[in-house]
């Protein structure tokens, strides 16, 4: 049933129940209410501070919510957060990688962070193209390899619950086909990939559902199967 | 054991970022280095008074390294990936204390050698003694430090803030190494202070990383 946001909670790879979030008098999120089954892609998608950024960090735990609730595979926002952080990997727009430290080393440190250290890095730095820059400073790296090296560190965790928020940006044409093969192999291990950009016609036939959000609210949730092309760009637009 | 195995994951990152950019080491040795001379200068480089001069020096050494444990991962915009690595943030509080004390431990002996040097205090003879006082001290900065650094993370003017929070809260620690350190170099009595630095030490240490963990539960 990849295309049907209404299964129940106990099945559910996602579930905001009015989920909501502000920042000081400001609302950044609010009344957003899904349910994401697994095996799904969720696309995300409004204009800019639409909230698609502060709903993956509710989603991460990075953010607690102001009002509502949601859990990850039946484990509560809350009450459980690091039960999610343990299902839960987020890319977002920065690498979250050290400088000064090598792109090897950044990975061993997220394999040992992850409870992994003896994580193939090798193997992980060869899948995502970064063998040939394993040994040098992150620092010097492009913008491109940095979100390699993102990706990598999310994806050795091997996530049910993949976040990424705008993750085309600065990928060659192989990177992209990175995310796509990451969106994939999550999929096929049980999981759910929550994507959030604005270049949502890179994933759009990649996607089981869409979330598009207009100031915080969300303006259409739905399959994808059932929106146009003309319906999901003026969902992206916020004009739904 | 997951959680140790955490801990020496941060704190091996953290060492290894600042031997490669010795942001810390640098800024925390050359005040240190400057209050001594300074010090030395003013009051006089009789034996004597080199424990005050000495842990003095490292408490304003310390002021000045200590924003810098957490400071690296906003500079890095690394902290929200880091606070999303599953675990308790407790594991986080260990290694980067760890780290911290090994960089203050490092700045210690260091200063203890210039004291010998510059003073003409015989280090050498009460070496083992001054290491124990050391670790006293270093394990009580360690301990409040990286507590304030989570404290004043995002905090504007964190500069200001830290000396007002540090210097006050870490007073029975600058205070108890300045008087077991006069008390080894004069071969005087040291009193209660050995049973006041590690009271102090000891609950800094079961306290810290409770604290910190609600610091950082969200940023």
């Amino acid at each position: 049933m990849r295309n049907d946001l209404d299964v129940s909670d106990d099945l559910s790879a996602v579930s905001a129940r009015g989920l909501g979030r502000r920042f000081s008098l400001q609302w950044a999120v609010r009344d957003v209410t899904f349910v994401l089954p697994p095996r799904s892609v969720l696309l995300v998608v409004g204009p800019n501070a639409s909230g698609k950024t502060t709903l993956l960090r509710l989603l991460a735990t990075a953010l607690r919510p102001t009002d509502g609730g949601g859990s990850v595979f039946g484990r509560d926002l809350v009450r459980d957060a690091n039960a999610v952080r343990v299902l839960t990997a987020f890319v977002g727009t920065s690498a979250g990688a050290y400088d000064l430290l090598t792109v090897r080393e950044n990975l061993a440190f997220a394999a040992a962070m992850r409870g992994r250290p003896d994580a193939p890095v090798a193997t992980w730095l060869d899948r995502v193209g970064l063998t040939p820059v394993a040994d040098d400073p992150v620092r010097v790296l492009s913008s491109g390899m940095k979100r390699r090296l993102a990706l990598a560190q999310a994806w050795l965790a091997a996530p049910r619950l993949l976040l990424l928020d705008e993750p085309y940006g600065g990928l060659d044409r192989d990177g992209l086909a990175l995310v796509a093969e990451m969106t994939e192999d999550t999929t096929r291990r049980g999981g759910s990939v929550v994507i959030a950009t604005h270049e949502w016609e890179r994933v759009m036939n990649a996607a089981d559902a869409l979330l598009a959000l207009a100031a915080g609210r969300p303006v259409e949730v739905g399959p994808v199967a059932q929106l146009t092309a003309a319906d999901l760009a003026a969902a992206a637009a916020g004009r739904r | 054991m997951n959680g140790i195995l955490r801990a020496a994951a941060v704190a091996r990152k953290d060492l290894r970022v600042e031997w490669r950019g010795r942001q810390t080491i640098t800024a925390t040795g050359m005040v240190a280095l400057l209050m001594i001379l300074l010090l030395g200068f003013v009051v006089g480089s009789e034996p004597a008074r080199a424990a005050a001069i000495l842990w003095v020096a490292m408490g304003f050494a310390a002021v000045l390294g200590i924003p810098r444990v957490t400071q690296g991962e906003v500079d890095q915009q690394a902290l929200e990936t880091l606070l999303l690595y599953p675990g308790s943030r407790e594991h986080l509080y260990w290694g980067k204390c760890a780290a911290l004390t090994v960089m203050l431990s490092a700045l210690l002996i260091a200063l203890l050698v210039l004291l010998g040097v510059l003073f003409g205090v015989d280090v050498w003879d009460h070496a083992g003694a001054l290491v124990g006082v050391g670790v006293l001290g270093v394990v009580g900065l360690s301990a409040i430090g990286t507590l304030l650094a989570a404290l004043v993370l995002h905090v504007r003017g964190r500069e200001l803030l830290m000396p007002l929070l540090l210097l006050p809260l870490a007073l029975p620690v600058v205070l108890g190494c300045v008087r077991l350190t006069e008390a080894i170099l004069t071969g005087t009595a040291a009193g209660l202070w050995p049973a006041v630095l590690v009271s102090f030490d000891a609950v800094s240490v079961l306290v810290c990383p409770i604290l910190f963990e609600v610091v950082m539960e969200e940023v």
